[in-house]
């Protein structure tokens, strides 16, 4: 193990937790096995020979940070720009915390409702308040990075232009706004564990984690939407719809301070930047006993659950699926994927972006010129840009929760594993993408009548060819056989090809607009190049094995 | 003798203990005294609240009504001290699988307040008893079934406790290592060591346990050495005697039903 110099920063506070009845050398003990578990990955075992042993020392979680930091440079013009303050830091806080906030509730929640810790700690002679302490510090830790890495960056760029104040200002705020941000996700949690259990409760956290971090994304597009971009000056109104905003709490005093500006609005929003973090901490200590109470929940199995078999699931089965293996396996995968939280926390999420993604596309066009002109270009286009998440939900397939089950796939009796993949990837686009597609298609009939139906089709069919590409992601590895534990956190390279490839059917798509008949030809095409293409990964992609 | 009289001192007492989830209740007043030295082999049907009891007495599980003294003392959240002199096998193998058996082992350790070096000789010198000095450095994800148990026995006693508590200890265990813990167990209890067992094998618990306790419905429906349980119920064996109080006696015909059902194919 070695040695962490944050616990050494931690170490100069020793007096204080010492004063508030934390046996001080074993929480710093705690903490550091949880930074040293947290550096770790999970070795697969399924997959260890012929694999690399141990790995060198790496942390998955630093490497993550550093992607943070490029992305930040991002919020330095957000704060240089010369103009209403109240605004830019608004405009900041409000991505800032949305980063540290989808971040902590996709990778923080299972330290947050850790319950094997009770098992292995309180068994020990350890005080209740060092395991308390222990979990703060390790959040603690977890936040002064995020945040750091997030905030540097702008702020160092902010400090330059402004002075010191905004350096000390947004200090202080950072730290309420981190506060804010723990307290909010427990509550959130502790809400939901009180009014369900067992199962059923995780699989509420579950969806909220997903609604959540998609609510984040639309919330970031109201808060841009609070100023118009054209008099980017001062047309700010305070209006009483605001108040619900954090970011603009966490912005008004720099706007009071620094800004030059007075008035209620800012001194209420100021108050509340400093007493809702401060009161929140307050309630969570309050109600913390019967949040871990309630956590015990998670453990405990709740009473049946029996699932309908969905006759129409049947008949698409049969519909889809060529030969018997097929269907079973179709049916295999549409249960994993229906049934893995695990799965469905790291994916769903970019389903949600899928639906978003079109319209933020747009609304650049809307802000530019006006909805009239919108709905009369062929900017429907855009729906292709749902396929964004095909990508890293493809590449998701093969990993699970209970990955160690894939043994299964070894001892039974199958001539080929093929099937697998065709069956698991047509469930993913029946279950996740076409869902998803649908809701869109309708949206945009509405908008743009009922003319653009063929594109929408022909999108459709594109976006299946586009799995087929992307099964690629899945080449050599089995579905549900890896733990997601080794899963790559970051999809910048994967999301930047799909980019590109998306960008090239959008291109071919909008070309053939201007031929008499080219969407039908188009369509035509697609359909027979994606029944080769499906062919074709089936014999030398999933068939490797 | 004294040391007669030391093993009359009672190390676990146990009072009208009821708990109950919800509706459910899990145990429905359970009396019991454990005196020093003990082999206490505990045991029942699933769901009788053998793991429920056992979580109560290392403060995992609140909210249960009688009392519950461990070293002449009444437990509660602030008294920690007497986890202190406890060990613990857990029944399903919880543990920090990221870390190495040295890193996993000499934090346990520490948690008991013992120093790292000592810890670390001690683990390592019993890793190698287990035959397991090979695996000292490496993650415990990578292990099999048995060399996590056996990671865990080595934890619950680092730290020399007067009282163990082992829920299924052995499973995954090869048959040598069986017998390796059986006689550890054996000496431990000679040593004055107080061990509460629980199985649901019962070939070993017949074997080791100086007194079998048997939980029904949340119930003690016999408590006895393993003789006297035999006289009391004229059966053979601990599992006939087991199948006898719960009053299960179907086994031969639920196996046909069985077997027929797997040869419809």
């Amino acid at each position: 193990m070695k040695d962490f110099r944050s616990l050494k920063v931690i170490d100069l506070f020793r007096g204080l937790f010492e004063r508030a009845g934390v046996e001080y050398p074993i929480m710093r003990r705690i903490v550091e096995v949880k930074l040293t578990m947290d550096g770790r990955r999970t070795p697969t075992i399924f997959n260890q020979q012929g694999r690399k042993k141990e790995k060198p020392e790496e942390n998955g979680f630093m490497k993550s940070l550093m992607m943070y930091v490029i992305l930040s440079v991002m919020l330095v013009p957000i704060v240089l720009f010369e103009g209403n303050l109240l605004f830019q830091m608004s405009l900041f806080f409000g991505i800032v915390m949305f980063i540290v906030m989808t971040s902590m509730i996709s990778d923080f929640s299972n330290v947050l409702l850790d319950v094997k810790d009770k098992g292995i700690l309180l068994t020990k002679p350890v005080g209740k308040k060092t395991i308390s302490a222990a979990k703060m510090v390790h959040i603690s830790i977890y936040l002064f990075f995020l945040t750091a890495a997030v905030a540097l960056v702008p702020i160092g760029a902010g400090t330059v232009r402004h002075g010191l104040l905004f350096l000390l200002l947004s200090l202080l705020c950072l730290i309420l706004m981190d506060l804010f941000i723990v307290v909010l996700t427990a509550m959130i949690y502790y809400v939901i564990l009180r009014f369900f259990d067992g199962e059923k409760l995780k699989d509420v956290i579950n969806y909220v984690q997903i609604v959540l971090s998609i609510m984040i994304v639309a919330g970031y597009q109201v808060l841009v939407r609070a100023f118009s971009f054209t008099a980017m000056e001062i047309s700010y109104q305070a209006e009483w719809w605001q108040f619900l905003l954090p970011p603009f709490w966490f912005a008004a005093p720099f706007q009071l301070l620094m800004g030059g500006e007075k008035n209620v609005y800012l001194l209420a929003f100021t108050a509340l930047a400093v007493i809702i973090p401060l009161v929140s901490i307050f309630i969570y200590i309050r109600v913390t006993p019967a949040f871990e109470r309630n956590l015990q929940k998670l453990n405990s199995t709740g009473g049946e659950s029996r699932r309908k078999e969905r006759i129409w699931k049947q008949w698409m089965a049969g519909a889809i699926c060529r030969s018997k293996e097929e269907r079973f396996f179709f049916r295999f995968a549409d249960q994993m994927m229906r049934n893995e939280r695990e799965f469905r926390l790291k994916v769903y999420p970019s389903l949600g972006m899928a639906i978003i993604f079109p319209f933020v596309f747009m609304l650049n066009d809307i802000q530019i010129n006006s909805y009239a002109h919108l709905i009369t270009t062929k900017w429907y286009l855009s729906i292709y840009t749902a396929g964004m998440m095909i990508p890293n939900a493809v590449a998701m397939l093969r990993y699970s929760g209970k990955y160690k089950g894939a043994w299964i796939y070894q001892t039974a009796p199958v001539k080929s594993l093929a099937p697998l993949y065709s069956a698991a990837l047509k469930v993913f686009i029946v279950n996740l993408f076409l869902p998803v597609y649908l809701v869109l298609s309708i949206i945009f009939l509405i908008m743009f009548g009922i003319k653009i139906f063929p594109d929408l089709v022909a999108a459709f069919v594109a976006s299946v060819l586009f799995t087929a590409i992307c099964s690629n992601f899945l080449k050599g590895r089995l579905p549900f056989s890896e733990s997601f534990a080794d899963a790559n956190a970051s999809g910048g390279v994967k999301m930047i090809a799909a980019f590109l490839l998306i960008a090239v059917f959008i291109g071919i798509h909008y070309a053939v607009t201007f031929v008499p008949f080219g969407v039908l030809l188009y369509f035509l095409v697609l359909l027979g190049v994606t029944a080769f293409a499906w062919r074709y990964a089936f014999r030398t992609i999933w068939d490797a094995h | 003798m004294t040391i007669i009289e030391t093993h009359d001192e009672i190390v676990l007492s146990l009072k009208d203990l009821k708990k109950s989830y919800g509706t459910k209740t899990v145990l429905q007043g359970i009396n019991l005294d454990v005196r020093r030295g003990q082999i206490i082999g505990y045991i029942g049907p699933n769901g009788a609240g053998k793991s429920t009891t056992i979580k109560i007495l290392l403060g995992l599980e609140g909210d249960y009504s009688g009392s519950v003294e461990v070293f002449g003392e009444e437990i509660s959240e602030e008294n920690i001290e007497y986890k202190g002199r406890i060990g613990y096998v857990p029944e399903i193998a919880e543990l920090y699988d990221n870390l190495t058996a040295k890193e996993y082992l000499t934090f346990v350790g520490e948690l008991y307040g013992m120093e790292f070096r000592k810890t670390d000789l001690k683990a390592k010198q019993l890793m190698g008893i287990f035959g397991l000095e090979e695996a000292y450095h490496s993650r415990i994800a990578s292990f099999s079934k048995g060399m996590r148990q056996k990671v865990l026995i080595i934890s619950s006693l680092l730290h020399n406790p007067d009282l163990l508590f082992l829920d299924e200890p052995l499973s995954g265990l090869d048959a040598n290592s069986v017998m390796v813990f059986k006689d550890i167990l054996a000496k431990l209890a000679s040593e004055g060591k107080t061990i509460f067992y629980s199985s649901h094998i019962m070939d070993v618990v017949e074997k080791i346990s100086s007194r079998i306790i048997l939980l029904h419905e949340g119930k003690i429906a016999a408590d006895g050495s393993f003789t006297e349980l035999k006289e009391r119920n004229k059966e053979g064996s601990l599992e006939q005697i087991f199948n006898q109080i719960t009053g299960f006696n179907e086994s031969q015909k639920i196996a046909e039903q069985f077997v027929s059902i797997v040869q419809e194919v």
